[in-house]
């Protein structure tokens, strides 16, 4: 599946507008809280490409600032939309804007990294094998897109985690087997890794 | 004990020589090297990362991917694996669920776009 900013910045120089900066930045990638100043849900913050007008996870996020004054619910419904549309697009752009500042000063380096961080992925028939064999049937393509995305996502919260690690013990990368191991407990005590192995008897 | 499972698996994995069977973590054919190494490179770490490590990630991974399938075939539509199903285990994660919709509404665009265009040259 094509790399989605790069279908909008297909006019700006190449292929890494609208990224971000390469070391910590699969927070942003999937854009969180933080870069938000309407505190929007993140998955409407997330539309940073060029159908603003697309409505499919637009319409989520009306009905969620609905209804608090005592306007009649309809009229708010056609007000809000539209100005929280534009202010989303808004936001959108300039944070498209801020990204393409930043990665237009990019060292050479760092434009390597940025361009890995983008475009490494997991091969899908890989994971579909990997599903389909667990399941024993057949799993839909959208299944795979899903699985395979936020297996990236996983990765990359480890190796962060493993980052903070080797630093924080004094070693530089690259990371050894040590620091992996020492991020996955980190992980675990935080429950950001799943674990169905450990039944947690309740009265025994 | 399931943790201490965990830690000790790893390091098997590393001295094990037998022969091992499908279950096994240590002999089963590498899935993702390639992939894995670009990623841990693009994530962070040095352009040509320890193989060690990039086997303990892909164990991961592959773990990741198993514990959300079994899951996943637990809940909704038994036996089967969703996209639903799979929003709604990940749905206390920020980044792994603001990640999802993205693809899949991005995915969506894509075929409307793709559709739109074939459609406009069977016209002409």
């Amino acid at each position: 599946m094509a790399d989605p900013a790069r279908i909008k910045t297909d006019s700006n120089s190449d292929k890494l507008a609208a990224g971000k900066s390469p070391k910590t930045e699969d927070s942003e990638e999937a854009p969180v809280p933080d870069a938000d100043a309407e505190s929007k849900d993140p998955s409407s913050q997330s539309l940073k490409h060029e159908h603003k007008q697309d409505s499919v996870a637009g319409d989520d996020d009306d009905d969620d600032d609905e209804g608090t004054s005592g306007q009649p619910v309809s009229k708010k419904l056609k007000v809000e939309p539209e100005k929280k549309k534009e202010k989303r697009q808004k936001v959108d752009e300039d944070e498209i804007q801020k990204m393409q500042v930043l990665v237009s000063s990019f060292s050479e380096e760092q434009l390597n990294r940025y361009e890995m961080y983008r475009r490494s992925a997991f091969p899908k028939a890989a994971i579909k094998r990997l599903i389909q064999s667990i399941t024993g049937s057949s799993v839909s393509q959208n299944v795979v897109i899903a699985m395979s995305g936020i297996s990236k996502v996983f990765a990359g919260e480890i190796v962060e985690e493993a980052l903070d690690v080797c630093e924080k013990w004094g070693d530089t990368p690259p990371l050894q087997p040590k620091h992996m191991r020492e991020a996955v407990r980190r992980l675990k005590s935080r429950e950001q890794i799943p674990n169905t192995k450990h039944k947690h008897i309740l009265f025994n | 004990m399931a943790e201490e499972e965990d830690e000790a698996g790893f390091d098997e994995d590393l001295d094990e020589g037998a022969g091992g069977t499908d279950g096994s973590h240590g002999k089963r054919k590498r899935l993702f090297s390639k992939e894995l190494r670009c990623m841990m490179y693009g994530f962070g770490d040095d352009q040509s990362p320890y193989t060690e490590s990039v086997d303990i990630l892909e164990d991961l991974v592959i773990e990741f991917v198993t514990e959300m399938t079994h899951k996943a075939m637990s809940i909704g539509r038994q036996g089967r694996v969703q996209v639903e199903d799979i929003v709604f285990l990940i749905r206390k994660d920020p980044r792994k669920f603001a990640r999802v919709k993205d693809l899949l509404t991005m995915n969506e665009e894509l075929k409307r776009a793709r559709k739109a265009f074939d459609e406009a040259n069977y016209g002409s």
